[in-house]
């Protein structure tokens, strides 16, 4: 008679399991279970030989490091390898059975073990040998002793997992939570990494699984630790870069800013200089795209409080100004032709392309679609996906200006483009990313580029991928944004820069005078709270300030809350500003708005506007609390601030203040009574309507798009 | 007819074309003055398969009208990890017959865990899906895509050894029509294909299943442009191809599949015993999907309760469920084991020659079927020819539909709707009391044209016919066929194959 013994990674059918021992016993087998067992629906007439009946879920994650990582066919292995039971039927069965797919692995390690065994998948084929076992004899002592040595393939395996892994071996046992956890564990592992005269390679495995086993006890920090000191002994520039590039690359995945920023930066540079002089352009791009990607993660310069690009653009930029691979990539390929003036014998055909955020185009495409002298056709970049591949393609848009050729990429944005550009007399790329440098890989023929540069970009990668030089006009909204572009991108600052234009965003904002209650006077209010740049935690101070003379001073804040997990600033600064609003919800003084779609009505008891942040390119949320007659404060923002450009240059004397004791003194002055602060809120509302209403703005734009373009 | 059948040798370093470019197809290597037919028939018997009897059938008829057959099949054992075997079926082969078993096998329905690799162990799904890609490399068909090379030198080998005078592919697989078309390509040997039931047709799902740009159709095109004849089993399907290829329209013929004699012979209506249990029974492979057996077991129990006729009835379900590892062991046999309480069973395979006793055990037939108006079955003939009632469960515009119209012991089709099927059972029931052995004989007479001997004996006579007539000359001696446009077809061939 046969043993048998079946596997299963998750609960078989009740009618399968009660079929298949049926069958396996009709055909003389004895028949024992092991793995994922409902035994609350073994079937009554399953009379089995032998059951180890193991929790349903064996093949899902598990609270174990090497489970997290494993197959589910690894995990139901692991977990059934624990059990005594298991492991002698698995040696002594003469037939293993793997019920489903997750059990076959368990099966497979366990005729490693058992040479003598016949292992199946399928109820089938299982009876099938067992019937083929038929008047075999069953094996002697010594054959069975013979069956359960491990196989040769196995021993081999085996060696060659404890040369290739005895890190990993290790890592385990040494790398427990608790241990990476403490000071001792870091020491040891930091003595490890560094121990002299080990081979790269044994030593790149090594950090990277310590590096795992921090990542794994939450130690971002230990992790770029251990990397940097092992960076720190690699030989090779190559190996030591993209180790350094890693270090702090995890760091800044965790929210935080890389302890050694500099140098992973620059041995990137160096390696990428060195790849793309001795012509291998892919690798020379890949590299340059990781030291973009590190210096102007949104870590650093979008989601805390100051950025290190703002505090020192020229300091800053300069490892990309001293690479070859970069400063090629930025060098300026020109076009052929010039730009053709507008036609005259016909609508201007325009195209205006941005990728998905249309944010600020709707009332600019709504007022060229229905002018008589443009002809307008609207491109999302991210809708297609053709040109989606082409438009967020970083790499391959930086081996291709590192090239003298044409490569794949090229052509394939060429192919993509080419008809769009045929097709339009003036292009308007918006936002100075990814479809303004796609669009400027293209030499345009003799069509007029225009790219409207936002703000956030100046803090991101993207203007050193643009080719001014094939772009016509390039907008900003507001002037500080002019001149920190033009500090970070030198050719912008030469005589054969881009025609630069000023242009407020449009706005409606006639929807936004609504006749305030008089306690509106007391309601401070603030548009936007999503990102740490927007420091509502300096209109609380404001609002602390304005409460201890009179404490009717309450504060709206209208917009969603920050995300906590974009960056370790960013949760520090949500736990820190919910306890200080704690108190001040309690006591009524503060109150939030939440996300909403209708800013005018949530304007429409806010009596003074607050823009609190440090750094803008033009606050529309303040914008509009200006035309709806609420008195503007403004923060004299601290990127910008002493510079040229401000937001004391860009908003009218007097509503810009340097600290919140001058923003609370402002308040108390113009809202000291009724009168005063409808005054006040009345002549900015007059201000923000005449200056940046629609309107107004949409002939700036005229001038731009159409010059004297008349048919 | 006997079991004993004449085994080729197979031999692995078969002769590349270029070995063979002195022999050709003009009758010259013709034994004793037979043509030679090189008949590409994987599952032909002892594969257990519904198409087993059609391919034996085309073979036999090819013997009677006096020509060499060789069948190129693979091994009997890879049938075992398929949907088994079937060694009784070898006893209505004719002996003269050569069969070459090639050493094929369906590597996915491997289920020694011994001979998989370590990564197929621990990632199995993956395993699949990626030996599926390489299969489409080499042929577009994801499960015998890899198989091409060897079937595409065992034809040539064989046809050094004994040239051939035509090569009918029968497919599934369609990775024989690139055998099919290399020696074509490189002996202008004529060859014709019996798609039975079309490639470029879901014929399950109706609709067409590949464009004529896609690679299948590069393929499917450059084949029946040059092929001698195209034999599908019934109208919709002649109807797609001569929509599809209107210049080849004349060439497409509707061969049914019929059924067996010999399978019915001894059936022999039983006394219904109703008090005993009159027995309803399904025979074929259980391919259809678990909606539509849930739809007949809920049917059925409902039926059971509301027919006094049918209260102690059983359901046996026999025939061939899953493949490989879920071979009798799938969500079916899950279902119907469900169903033990209400008389339902699952029986397993019955041997060809137990098949005749197995319809004398019932009193009615139930019907299963899948797809739609592509899809006829050969089975439909069978169950008309016992001159048993019959319950349909197949969709309303299906073929089998056509084919029974006016079989007075029918209930008719109704899809999956509930109290139709009810009523059908229960009218099934009642015509197992009722029906008059004139209404029985009438049925048999009914189906006595869809006799498989007499449908494949007229396609083989008018294929033979063709090819004899379009290779013989005044002077007795067989011309070469029409040449193949061997240069740029070729080159496409490769260029596809690449």
């Amino acid at each position: 008679m046969s043993d048998v013994l079946l596997v299963a990674g998750v609960p078989p059918q009740p009618g399968f399991l009660s079929s298949a021992v049926h069958r396996l016993q009709k055909a003389g087998a004895r028949v024992h279970l092991v793995g994922a067992v409902d035994t609350e629906d073994l079937p009554a007439d399953v009379r089995l030989d032998g059951l180890c009946a193991l929790p349903g879920d064996i093949a899902k994650a598990l609270p174990a490091r090497a489970a997290a990582r494993a197959t589910p066919a690894e995990r139901v292995w692991t977990r059934i390898r624990r059990e005594r039971w298991a492991r002698e039927q698995a040696r002594n069965a003469d037939v293993l059975v793997a019920l489903d797919p997750h059990a076959i692995y368990a099966v497979w390690r366990m005729a490693q073990r058992n040479l003598g065994a016949d292992a199946r998948y399928g109820v089938q084929p299982a009876v099938q040998a067992v019937i083929g076992r038929q008047g075999t004899p069953p094996p002697g002592a010594l054959q069975r002793l013979a069956n359960n040595l491990p196989s040769r393939r196995m021993v081999r395996r085996n060696l060659t997992h404890i040369i290739n892994s005895a890190p990993r071996a290790a890592i385990d046992a040494v790398t427990a939570r608790p241990i990476m956890r403490s000071k001792a564990g870091t020491k040891l592992w930091l003595a490890a990494v560094r121990t002299p005269k080990i081979p790269d390679r044994l030593r790149t495995k090594v950090a990277r699984q310590v590096a795992k086993g921090m990542d794994w006890a939450d130690r971002p920090e230990g992790e770029a630790l251990i990397l940097t000191a092992t960076a720190e002994k690699l030989r090779t520039p190559v190996s030591r870069a993209r180790m350094l590039g890693d270090a702090a690359s995890r760091e800044l995945k965790a929210g935080i800013p890389p302890q050694d920023l500099n140098s992973a930066v620059d041995a990137l540079l160096a390696i990428a200089d060195e790849r793309h002089r001795a012509g291998k352009q892919p690798a020379a791009a890949n590299l340059l795209n990781r030291a973009m990607k590190l210096a102007f993660d949104r870590v650093l310069h979008i989601d805390r409080l100051t950025s290190p690009l703002a505090e020192d653009p020229e300091g800053f930029t300069a490892p990309f100004r001293n690479s070859l691979a970069a400063t090629t990539v930025a060098a300026p390929r020109g076009r052929k032709q010039p730009a053709a003036p507008p036609p005259t014998d016909r609508p201007l055909r325009l195209l205006i392309a941005t990728s998905a955020n249309d944010n600020f185009l709707k009332l600019i495409r709504a007022h060229y679609e229905s002018h008589p002298q443009v002809e307008i056709r609207y491109l999302d970049l991210a809708a297609d996906s053709k040109l989606k591949s082409v438009t967020w393609a970083a790499t391959q848009m930086l081996e291709q200006r590192l090239s003298a050729e044409e490569t794949p990429y090229g052509a394939n944005a060429e192919e993509q483009l080419r008809p769009h550009l045929d097709w339009a007399d003036t292009v308007f790329v918006d936002w100075c990313v990814a479809p303004a440098a796609l669009f400027t890989i293209l030499d345009p023929g003799t069509t007029r580029i225009i790219v409207r540069l936002h703000s956030y970009e100046t803090l991101s990668r993207w203007p050193y991928m643009v080719d001014f030089s094939r772009i016509d006009d390039l907008v900003f909204v507001a002037d500080h944004i002019k001149d920190l572009t033009t500090t970070l991108v030198p050719y912008l600052q030469g005589p054969d820069a881009p025609r630069m234009h000023v242009l407020d965003n449009a706005m409606d904002l006639s929807g936004f005078q609504i006749d305030k209650p008089s306690d509106a006077r007391f309601q401070l209010g603030m548009v936007g709270i999503s990102q740490v740049a927007k420091d509502p935690l300096w209109a609380v101070e404001v609002l602390r300030q304005v409460r201890r003379h009179d404490d009717r001073y309450q504060l709206l804040l209208v917009g969603g809350d920050m995300n906590p997990n974009v960056s370790v600033a960013s949760r520090k600064y949500l736990d820190t500003l919910n306890r200080e609003l704690e108190e001040l919800e309690a006591v009524g003084a503060v109150r939030r708005f939440g996300p909403t779609e209708d800013v005018p009505k949530a304007l429409a008891d806010v009596g003074v506007i607050l823009s609190s942040s440090v750094r803008e390119g033009c606050h529309c949320g303040l914008m509009e609390g200006a035309a709806s007659g609420a008195v503007p404060v403004v923060r004299d923002w601290p990127f910008f601030a002493g510079r040229p450009s401000s937001a004391r240059t860009l908003y009218p004397q007097g509503w810009v203040v340097g600290s919140p004791e001058e923003a609370a003194e402002r308040i108390l002055q113009t809202t000291a009574t009724e009168e005063t602060w409808r005054a006040a809120g009345n002549e900015a509302s007059a201000h923000a309507l005449g200056e940046w209403d629609w309107p107004v703005v949409q002939q700036h734009f005229d001038r731009l798009i159409l010059g004297n373009h008349v048919v | 007819m006997s079991t004993a059948i004449k085994k080729a040798e197979y031999t692995p370093a078969m002769p590349t074309s270029r070995d063979l470019s002195s022999s050709s197809a003009t009758g010259r290597g013709r034994r004793d003055g037979r043509p030679h037919l090189i008949y590409l028939a994987i599952g032909f018997p002892p594969a257990a398969k519904s198409c087993a009897y059609r391919m034996r059938e085309t073979a036999n008829q090819f013997r009677r009208i006096g020509w060499d057959v060789t069948v190129v099949t693979i091994a009997s054992t890879s049938w075992e990890r398929d949907s088994g075997v079937d060694y009784s079926l070898l006893e209505q082969v004719d002996p003269g017959i050569t069969v070459l078993e090639l050493p094929l096998a369906r590597e996915d329905l491997e289920t020694d865990i011994r001979k998989f690799s370590e990564e197929r162990a621990l990632r199995p799904a993956k395993w699949v899906t990626n030996l599926r890609k390489r299969e489409k490399k080499v042929f577009p068909e994801p499960v015998f895509g890899g198989w091409r090379e060897t079937i595409e030198n065992a034809v040539l080998g064989l046809h050094r050894q004994h040239p051939a005078d035509l090569l009918l592919a029968s497919c599934v697989p369609y990775v024989n029509l690139a055998a099919a078309w290399r020696l074509w390509e490189t002996h202008g040997v004529p060859y014709a294909v019996d798609f039975r039931d079309g490639w470029s047709i879901d014929v399950v799902n109706g609709g067409v299943a590949f464009t004529e740009e896609s690679e299948a159709g590069v393929w499917e095109r450059r084949i029946l442009d040059d092929c001698q004849a195209l034999w599908v089993v019934n109208d919709p399907i002649a109807e797609h191809y001569r929509d599809r290829y209107p210049h080849i329209a004349e060439r497409v013929h509707v061969v049914r599949n019929g059924y067996d004699e010999d399978s019915v012979a001894t059936v022999q209506p039983r006394r219904p015993d109703p008090e005993k249990g009159l027995v309803f029974g399904y025979l074929g492979t259980v391919n259809y999907n678990a909606r539509q057996l849930g739809a007949v077991i809920t049917a059925w129990r409902k039926a059971r309760e509301l027919e006094p006729l049918m209260r102690n009835a059983r359901l046996e379900i026999r025939g061939h469920i899953g493949a490989g590892a879920a071979r009798e062991a799938n969500g079916l046999t899950e279902l119907i084991s469900t169903a033990a309480a209400d008389g339902v069973s699952f029986g397993g395979p019955v041997l060809k020659a137990e098949v005749a006793e197995t319809y004398a055990s019932w009193d009615a037939l139930v019907l299963i079927l899948i797809g739609g108006r592509y899809v006829t079955s050969g089975k439909v003939y069978e169950y008309m020819a016992t001159g048993l009632p019959i319950v349909s469960v197949h969709e309303v515009d299906h073929d089998a539909t056509r084919v029974l119209d006016g079989h007075p012991l029918w209930t008719g089709a109704c899809g999956l709707d509930e109290e139709r099927l009810i009523d059908s059972f229960r009218s099934a029931a009642r015509m197992t009391a009722e029906a008059t052995e004139a209404e029985r004989a009438g049925v048999r007479a009914h189906a006595a044209p869809f006799t498989r001997e007499t449908l494949m004996r007229r396609a083989v006579e008018q294929l033979a016919e063709g090819v004899v007539r379009s290779g013989a000359d005044s002077t007795g001696v067989a011309p070469p066929p029409p040449r193949p446009r061997m240069t740029d077809d070729s080159r496409q061939a490769g260029e596809v194959r690449a």
